[in-house]
């Protein structure tokens, strides 16, 4: 089945046509900067050459028009036929409460997707946009929504619930909810098949260490705990973002600086993170190479960043009472051993144990963790848009019974 | 690149599905003074290509640099980041030629507030605009059914009223002329949730809803200080504390520019006729010994140079 996979931000589109028999990507690409007068569009086409445009894109639905267009072009495209297309895949952000799984997205999902815009207000109208986009230009193809809410929906509430009124997660719906689900799902079913042990039987800790990072709890198969939270700030230090912080200091700040509501969440979301303590860069591999040339404001943002991480293990191995493997993916976890190293290092209480060689130059999917290690430690390249085109098609499929 | 030869247009067949785009691809701001790059800030913030019209070189300088260091201090106190900074200037284009106007969906007019130079600028505007383009003018003193009569599209004129500083303040008073139509008050409100404001409707009116009502409050509280009930500093701390005003009477009129106050008053004296709204006597005595408020750095208060007040203990 060929799945085109969506994900839709406020001015750019991201896509892969992937071919779900063999997970194989046919082509993909995106386009940045809708909504102005010169939106770039890169596409690349399996086993051919890359092209980028630019030009004029005024909205989502016009973009949408010119990612068909491109993969139905006869020199760089991949389909002769917008019908080959069978299915399309969204990533959704925010499924709020509701969705607790993919789903086939019908008018009443629709619906209750345009009820958890107040939860997400940046990344769900996008996403709206998106799939209001693709109804146009591919109608009568079935779509899917995959939430990075969902693999979260099951915590218990002792780890949803925040230590504030309940009458605020009546009224509106305050509670933690957790992101990056997508790839915590899709790494830990990795990591169980790399064991060769069901998922099913297995304490995993994951951690997604991108651009904005979070760790999950996954006893047996399921998501009992994350760092994110309300929102995608709470937990980690992130590129820009605070992660944890005692409330108060939001207020105290607010009076001492004389700071808006808004203002103050540019603030937390914006210059904070490894960018504010640093006062260099959000980007890890700068503040490593800072690091190494003694920047100490650099390496207080690289404790920090990796002390929280460690920090979580050890709350998540007391949640699960106890942990049988540890998962690094995202940019910088599938990227940095230096992170990956200060994280493993002085938990052999845990029995954890780094091999410093394999921790160095990982290859794929790989255990880097010592043969004498209790736990395993592995690096696994995350793959959202895989996860989002098999859904879909198992959805579809399940449909069509 | 090579690639970058190749046209979106070339992807599709024919490249008309334009039509039913948003109405608000490009704006002109006429007049580079501190309200014309507000409004340009903000416009451009919100994704709209924007371009800011002076009438010579120096003064658009000017105004390039003032609106890049308002944002380099936004930038500081945590309040923008520098991408966004890059994004909006990214977006404003800078121009002397007015003929640049003519390409706008919406033109804004924020120059002098004087009623000739308005009259002659609209004149030339509806000469060179697409006779559907609704012209804005930012005035807060002058009437608009006089303005539009110079033009061809009396149902186009319309105004927008944005207080100072701009991109902070979330509201805008839409203020409809005699012959404003439905239509443009509706598109106009259009625009301006588009650029994040909040618009109320008003009639043309000697000081609309904001000024009318905020006045002869500041004048009200130099009163009780002149009558010398409270001090400027419990008078300020009443108003703050008792009614939950973000700042206090005197020092919000010291920050608006004690002369912008006078002037303010004397209109609404002028035009409304009734006692109530005469300026106080040391509203004037400040203005005639040039305290201005945090401009000249003493007013009803002493100011350092970040506009906080000194206190002397």
């Amino acid at each position: 089945m060929k799945v085109l996979v969506l994900n839709c931000g406020s001015s750019s589109i991201k896509y892969q046509l992937i071919e779900t028999e063999v997970g194989e990507v046919l082509a993909k690409g995106q386009i940045e900067r809708i909504g102005m007068s010169s939106a770039v569009l890169t596409h690349q086409p399996k086993d051919k050459e890359q092209i980028r445009i630019v030009g004029e894109i005024l909205d989502h639905s016009i973009a949408m028009e010119y990612v068909i267009a491109v993969l139905l072009s006869p020199n760089h495209g991949v389909l002769t036929n917008k019908n080959e297309i069978d299915a399309v895949g969204h990533r959704v952000v925010h499924g709020g409460e509701t969705f607790s799984g993919s789903v086939l997205i019908t008018d009443e999902v629709l619906k209750a997707l345009k009820d958890n815009i107040e939860l997400a207000p940046l990344h769900n109208p996008p996403n709206l946009n998106g799939i209001a986009a693709a109804k146009e230009h591919l109608p009568n193809i079935p779509q899917c929504g995959v939430f990075d809410t969902a693999f979260h929906a099951q915590m218990p509430p002792h780890a949803f619930l925040y230590g504030i009124p309940f009458k605020l997660y009546k009224r509106y719906k305050i509670r933690r909810y957790g992101f990056h689900g997508t790839s915590h799902r899709f790494v830990s079913e990795r990591a169980a098949a790399i064991i060769g042990k069901p998922l099913e039987e297995l304490k995993i800790i994951t951690a997604h260490l991108g651009n904005g990072g979070s760790m999950a709890a996954i006893k047996y198969g399921k998501s009992i705990d994350t760092t994110m939270g309300f929102t995608p700030l709470e937990g980690l230090l992130m590129g820009t973002r605070s992660g944890d912080l005692d409330p108060s200091i939001i207020t105290y700040v607010m009076g001492k600086e004389e700071l808006s509501i808004s203002e103050v969440n540019t603030m937390l979301n914006k210059h904070s993170g490894l960018a504010g303590i640093s006062g260099e860069s959000s980007d890890m591999r700068e503040i490593e190479q800072a690091v190494k040339e003694g920047d100490k404001k650099a390496n207080y943002a690289f404790d920090v960043f990796n002390y929280r991480i460690k920090k979580y293990v050890g709350a998540y191995s007391a949640a699960m009472n106890g942990v049988d493997a540890i998962v690094f993916t995202g940019g910088i976890g599938e990227n940095s051993p230096t992170v990956r190293n200060a994280v493993c290092s002085e938990m052999d209480f845990l029995g954890i144990k780094l091999d410093p060689e394999l921790n160095e130059n990982p290859t794929g999917e790989a255990i880097i963790s010592s043969s004498n290690s209790n736990v395993k430690v592995l690096r696994i390249p995350t793959n959202e848009e895989l996860v989002i085109a098999m859904d879909t098609k198992e959805i579809v499929e399940e449909h069509k019974k | 690149m090579e690639n970058d030869k190749l046209k979106l247009e070339d992807l599709l067949n024919d490249s008309s599905h334009n039509e039913n785009a948003a109405q608000f691809e490009y704006v002109a701001i006429i007049g580079a003074g501190i309200m014309g790059q507000g409004i340009a800030q903000t416009v451009a913030a919100a994704g709209i290509d924007t371009v800011i019209i002076e009438k010579d070189e120096h003064h658009l300088d000017e105004a390039k640099k003032q609106m890049e260091n308002r944002m380099n201090h936004e930038i500081e106190r945590w309040a923008m980041t520098e991408s966004e900074k890059k994004a909006i200037l990214g977006r404003i284009n800078w121009q002397l030629d007015i003929d640049e106007a003519s390409e706008c969906d919406l033109i804004i007019e924020a120059i002098v507030e004087n009623y000739q130079l308005k009259r002659i600028l609209f004149k030339k505007l509806d000469e060179i605009a697409d006779p559907d383009t609704i012209l804005v003018s930012n005035t807060s003193t002058l009437s608009l059914t006089n303005i539009a009569q110079v033009t061809n599209r009396k149902d186009k004129i319309i105004g927008m009223h944005f207080l100072n500083p701009v991109p902070k303040v979330p509201l805008v008073e839409l203020v409809k002329g005699m012959d404003t139509s439905d239509e443009t008050v509706a598109k106009t409100k259009e625009f301006a949730q588009k650029i994040g404001k909040t618009a109320i409707e008003v009639y043309e009116y000697p000081g609309f809803v904001t000024t009318r009502a905020i006045v002869p409050l500041l004048n009200e509280a130099m009163h009780i200080l002149l009558e010398g009930i409270a001090s400027a500093k419990d008078i300020d701390t009443a108003m703050k504390l008792g009614y939950n005003f973000p700042m206090g009477p005197l020092e919000l009129a010291d920050s608006m520019g004690l002369e912008e106050v006078l002037t303010w008053m004397e209109q609404l004296y002028k035009t409304l006729g009734e006692p109530r709204y005469r300026p106080c006597p040391l509203l004037r005595k400040y203005v005639r010994e040039r305290k201005l408020g945090k401009k000249t750095g003493e007013g009803f208060f002493k100011y350092d140079t970040d506009g906080h007040i000194i206190h002397k203990d």
